[in-house]
């Protein structure tokens, strides 16, 4: 069960010209693939094969002379990042095994379409796939896991998970997070991942005691309204704010309103 | 995970160290992780039975650290300093074979415990390989320190390591059973190591009752 990465051994490596010109090129501007290796256009088009193709792929060079660099540069592999993207790795693996499962026990329940306003998904996202209709291609199963990772590892994200349990959470209010098992191409997944990103900020944490409190504190509200209790309660949510902002606490005063508004997204 | 520095030899470690992990252990953010890896490494491959056992205590901190804030500081770092010492390894085993055969120890100790999804880490199939290839060469059968030593990770992670590779197992076994059968100036000991490992591994990692009292009668506890 050897994997892509085969740490470097004392036999020989065979230097692919071709391989190495290709990453060498792209390697500014494409970001790293989950398992660590510089992604180029040539390993995408790779990774769509079969995973047997990898094994056999003869060892990248050891060094590597780029532009910028005065010599030879070695490919420093990791433990910590290889350990990390195996890990990755398994879970996405893992994750695929319990959603086969799920599919096939007919798990998902056709329900009705509702006109959702929030949804972000233009294929109903409540209708369950084939058993044969998934993702199954590792990287793009990694790189989604990754992408998911991020906005998983956010405060909102926790909050949000503490203050709404999923059997409550209704569509188009609560976030959800995209299936990354469902078939879609990659600007409408990363749409999707944007859009989730985005809704969960509605649950940020509130700003920092001290800086925005403060500068709430010293405005000079109309005088026809004492400082209002409801405003402090708007911190939560922030962004999607703008419409539910109250409309009868201060009258006469839409520029400051716009202040605190900003403030909040602050 | 109460009290597992009890189970865990803990008290090898000097009273700082042990400190800083059952700090570590009620609350990873109230300790610097860190600093914690490599107090763990430098101690580990100071003391002959730290290193066989060390890994056990990394787990209990690596997923007390997960759980807790979903990091892994603790982890990245000492794989990072094993990765070091990995790659230092011959200069080492030159300057100290008590220190080298830590090393391997400790390595393929924390290949052992330190499990990811319930599998060992693939990233260090290779390397402990190469360290048990090592051991395997000709100059190091003649020390009964490191045929011992890997006697011991043949025993404790042979067949885990198969189950990764198997042909790099085989190949390493070719390299065991010519220096069983070739080498002339091995010492009796060695030579019963070596028999044992590879009976050990034909009848499937384990050993037979024969074996086990071919082998073990002799042994005092």
């Amino acid at each position: 069960m050897s994997y892509t990465h085969k740490y470097r051994r004392d036999d020989d490596c065979k230097v692919d010209e071709n391989r190495n010109k290709g990453s060498l090129r792209w390697s500014h501007c494409r970001k790293r693939g989950a398992d660590g290796s510089v992604r180029g256009p040539q390993r995408e088009a790779e990774s769509t094969q079969s995973s047997s193709k990898r094994e056999h792929r003869p060892q990248r060079p050891e060094s590597f002379t780029t532009p910028e660099s005065e010599g030879p540069v070695s490919r420093i592999r990791n433990w910590g990042d290889e350990v990390e993207a195996d890990e990755m790795r398994t879970s996405v693996r893992r994750d695929m095994q319990r959603y086969r499962r799920r599919i096939l026990a007919g798990e998902f329940v056709q329900r009705e379409r509702k006109t959702s306003s929030g949804s972000s998904d233009s294929r109903d996202s409540r209708d369950s796939p084939a058993p044969g209709d998934i993702e199954t291609d590792e990287t793009v199963l990694m790189r989604r896991q990754k992408q998911i990772n991020y906005g998983k590892n956010t405060l909102a994200y926790d909050r949000y998970i503490k203050e709404v349990p999923k059997h409550l959470r209704k569509p188009g209010i609560h976030p959800r997070t995209p299936n990354k098992f469902k078939k879609y191409s990659r600007r409408s997944w990363d749409q999707q991942i944007k859009l989730w990103k985005v809704k969960l900020h509605a649950w940020d944490p509130p700003a920092e005691e001290g800086s925005d409190l403060q500068a709430v504190e010293d405005f000079d509200f109309d005088m026809e309204c004492s400082v209002d209790p409801e405003i402090e309660l708007q911190y939560p949510k922030s962004t999607s704010a703008s419409s539910s902002l109250p409309q009868d606490s201060c009258t006469g005063t839409p520029s400051k309103m716009m202040k605190l508004d900003e403030l909040e997204i602050a | 995970m109460d009290h597992i520095w009890e189970e865990c030899k803990i008290q090898a470690f000097d009273s700082e160290t042990q400190n800083l992990i059952k700090a570590a252990l009620k609350d990873s953010s109230a300790v610097d992780l860190e600093k914690l890896s490599e107090a763990i490494v430098d101690q580990s491959l100071k003391d002959r039975s730290l290193c066989r056992d060390a890994g056990h205590i990394c787990y209990a901190l690596v997923q007390t650290e997960a759980k807790h804030s979903n990091t892994n500081v603790f982890r990245r770092n000492l794989l990072t300093r094993l990765q070091k010492e990995f790659v230092e390894r011959e200069e080492t085993r030159k300057r100290s074979v008590q220190e080298w055969v830590c090393v391997v120890s400790f390595i393929c100790n924390i290949f052992d415990y330190l499990k990811v999804n319930n599998t060992p880490m693939t990233a260090l199939v290779d390397p402990v390989y190469d360290c048990l290839f090592r051991l395997s060469q000709p100059d190091a059968l003649l020390n009964e320190e490191e045929v011992d030593c890997l006697a011991l990770q043949l025993h404790r992670v042979g067949e885990q390591l198969e189950k990764m590779n198997a042909q790099r197992m085989d190949q390493l076994f070719y390299l065991l059973r010519d220096g069983f059968l070739l080498q002339d100036n091995l010492s009796s000991m060695t030579r019963l190591l070596l028999l044992e490992v590879l009976e050990f591994r034909a009848s499937g990692w384990t050993l037979s009752a024969a074996a086990q009292r071919y082998y073990y009668s002799e042994v005092v506890d």
